[in-house]
């Protein structure tokens, strides 16, 4: 005897405001939280405002403004820099520090979860506990490079590392990226390594053979989230160029090496209270980071492998 | 019987106890609601906080129609965020007097002149920032200017006497630089713990003007000239790697690990509020008024003001107001700037008994009446203005770039500032 099937019911007006009434929460966070202001900081892009005044239409006056503003080209290359210099670091750290993490150690657990440690302390405590740490006179960094009779850097004061110590501190956290890396080794079939050694196949080979493209797409993920983490670094170039002496807050560091774009950004929006240039910026960054994104996604199909195809 | 009496007194004794406490509490509820409360958001904290706490505390003694409710806020980005809405979390307010013209220019500050002020009393150095286009916003209630302080222990080592001409000062800091062996600085005689101040103070020292009619004028041969020979006295001769290798083992600002405290720098421009924290640590130590160029510039420095403003957003203008005048009121001032061992706002306080305890801080309080001490002119791009400046002297500390060529710099920025 075949049972009846329920009949589907058929959306009626009633069930569609139910479902919105349900969604309603993100329906409406959505709508003032994000739509309002991103359509808000487009519209005074366009406009002279600081806050307090009416905003007054300019065009594009504040694009304009930043191709002759030094400064923003200089927070603008220094946030390349930590980019390009940072993420591939951040990545290659990570996938060493996997495959140690990935051995038959004793102790394993405890070692995962050391790793992991620094990316629960907050940023601004990392930021003056590194102050110390780089200190070209007191600090631990340089007594070790001292050991080892290795030249001893001026951090935090000279223009050429000012950016390199920026990138250090952002590097601490990398075992956040060590840990998806980590499930993602676990996840390589281990028979593809054993038939590689049978073949003959040395590790450098079994690496650049199996492990890298069967990790592939964790590691688009990764590079991509790193790139926007990096092109919006805010915190811990803000706290390493607090001035040593005084600590008063220049945010620029030596020689403007630490002076990020999102800080540059904040100083136009809150301190010079232009906040339409400040928004213009905001849209500069969004398509930098865009354009950077989707030419990482185009150049995925050359080097991302997915067994499922 | 008996246990039905006493439970039945006991009842009417907690019934009129508790009566009691209501209608007191009614009472106190009613006398606090009758009063106007006025939220006096400061940024200041520790010690200068308690010194303003106590005021607070004197001022409400004595209202029956008025109570101040302090709030120690030291976020600057907070107290303009606040001034950008309908109602606003405070109703009076403090900061420089760097950030007024521009903060009026917004909008954001009452006019004050209808509370009827007595100005004549404030410094001229003073008043100049605080009054835009005619109209009072900002009222001082410390003034600060920078004199040479120096630590007398070292300079009596080095047989030493405090300098009193430009070309002294230059031979005091060659005296008092030591470099050891390996290069390395060991002690600087002249100083920053604030490199902008101290650099903006030699500019004046050397007949310069970094701010001259309202308008930037970084490229002051006399402002060029002093931040040039910062770098030809002070940094040049031990290197500028050396220098800021030294310089990065400065401790926290006034703390135990302060680099003057510790005898790293012998000689500094500071402010008045170091005659206190001198003493206290027990420092020998001296000052002297800033040696010029020429002697017409002995004695060149520039004021700072710490101000008191009511934010236009106020829901409660006519309490604000009162307590305001009592603030700056002689006896308050006088208080709260030598608690805080800050000069004050007023001149008639200029000569007070009460700064006696003070040591050597009359020559922070005779510059108050100094012609060569500058105040600035209200502008819109102080705010600016002043982190280009910090980039400059950052590259010329760094031997990236003479003064000129740095100054230079921002000269060609300043087109795009507020005016």
């Amino acid at each position: 005897m075949q049972s009846a099937r329920p009949k589907p019911s058929e959306p009626t007006g009633r069930a569609l405001l139910k479902g919105l009434a349900f969604a309603s929460p993100f329906i409406i966070g959505f709508l003032v939280l994000y739509l309002w202001p991103i359509l808000a900081s487009g519209y005074y892009s366009l406009t002279d405002f600081s806050l307090f005044k009416a905003p007054k239409w300019v065009g594009l006056a504040n694009y304009e403004r930043m191709i002759s503003d030094a400064k923003f080209w200089k927070s603008l290359y220094n946030t390349l820099f930590f980019t390009f210099v940072g993420v591939p670091v951040d990545i290659a750290i990570s996938i060493a520090g996997a495959h140690i993490l990935n051995q038959k150690l004793k102790g394993q657990p405890l070692w995962r979860a050391l790793v992991y440690l620094p990316s629960i302390v907050p940023a601004v405590a990392a930021g003056f506990l590194w102050r110390w740490l780089l200190n070209a006179q007191y600090g631990f960094v340089n007594e070790i490079l001292r050991w080892f009779r290795i030249p001893q850097p001026n951090w935090l004061l000279d223009a050429s590392w000012g950016g390199i110590s920026v990138i250090v501190l952002m590097l601490w956290t990398v075992g956040g990226t060590m840990l998806i890396y980590l499930a993602a080794l676990k996840n390589v079939p281990q028979e593809l390594y054993e038939a590689a050694e049978l073949d003959g196949a040395g590790p450098l080979r079994r690496f650049w053979h199996i492990t890298w493209p069967m990790i592939s797409p964790v590691t688009l993920f990764q590079v991509i989230v790193l790139i926007i983490a990096f092109l919006q670094v805010f915190t811990q170039p803000f706290v390493l160029s607090k001035d040593p002496g005084l600590g008063t807050q220049t945010a620029t560091g030596p020689g403007d090496s630490m002076l990020s774009y999102s800080i540059y950004l904040f100083q136009n929006g809150f301190t010079f209270l232009k906040m339409g240039y400040a928004s213009a910026m905001a849209w500069v960054l969004l398509f930098v980071t865009l354009a950077i994104t989707l030419l990482i996604l185009w150049s995925a199909k050359k080097w991302v492998f997915y067994d499922n195809r | 019987m008996e246990r039905k009496a006493q439970a039945r007194a006991a009842h009417a004794a907690m019934s009129t106890a508790l009566g009691a406490v209501m209608l007191l509490g009614g009472a106190l509820g009613a006398s606090a609601q009758d009063k106007t409360e006025v939220t006096f958001s400061y940024l200041w904290g520790g010690a200068e906080g308690a010194a303003l706490e106590q005021i607070i505390t004197d001022f409400n003694a004595s209202q029956d129609k008025i109570v101040v409710k302090g709030v120690s806020s030291p976020d600057m980005t907070k107290q303009l965020a606040s001034m950008s809405s309908a109602k606003g979390a405070f109703d009076i307010s403090d900061n420089f007097a760097s950030n007024i013209a521009s903060w009026a220019n917004q909008g954001i500050l009452l006019p004050l002149d209808e509370f009827g002020l007595d100005t004549a009393d404030f410094p001229e150095s003073a008043m100049k920032q605080l009054v835009v286009d005619g109209v009072l916003y900002s009222v001082p209630i410390a003034t600060h200017n920078f004199q040479l302080v120096y630590n007398k222990k070292l300079l009596d080592e080095a047989g030493v006497t405090p300098p009193t001409s430009m070309a002294e000062l230059a031979d005091a800091i060659k005296k008092l630089t030591k470099v050891d062996a390996e290069g390395n600085v060991t002690q600087l005689g002249l100083g920053l713990t604030d490199i902008s101040a101290g650099l903006k103070t030699l500019g004046y020292a050397h007949g310069g003007d970094w701010n001259r009619d309202g308008k930037p004028t970084p490229t002051d041969p006399g402002f060029v000239e002093g931040v040039q020979f910062y770098f030809d006295n002070v940094v040049a001769p031990v290197t500028p790697a050396a220098y800021n290798k030294f310089v990065a083992g400065f401790g926290p600002y006034m703390s135990d690990q302060d680099s003057f405290k510790q005898g790293k720098i012998a000689m500094v421009f500071e402010g008045e509020w170091r005659a206190k924290f001198n003493t206290e640590a027990g420092m020998d130590w001296g000052v002297v008024q800033v040696p010029g160029k020429t002697p017409e510039l002995n004695g060149s420095t520039w004021a700072d003001v710490s101000t008191i403003f009511i934010p236009t957003n106020t829901q409660n203008k006519e309490a604000a107001g009162e307590f305001l005048k009592y603030l700056i009121s002689p006896p308050a001032m006088e208080k709260f700037s030598h608690v805080l061992a800050n000069l004050p706002g007023r001149l008639s306080l200029v000569d007070s008994a009460t700064y006696d305890d003070l040591p050597n801080f009359k020559v922070w309080l005779d510059a108050l009446k100094n012609p060569n001490t500058h105040g600035l002119p209200p502008a819109l791009y102080m705010a600016e203005y002043n982190a280009d400046l910090a980039s400059a002297f950052d590259s010329v500390l760094q031997g990236a770039q003479t003064a000129e060529a740095a100054l230079q710099g921002v000269a060609d920025r300043t087109g795009s500032y507020s005016q």
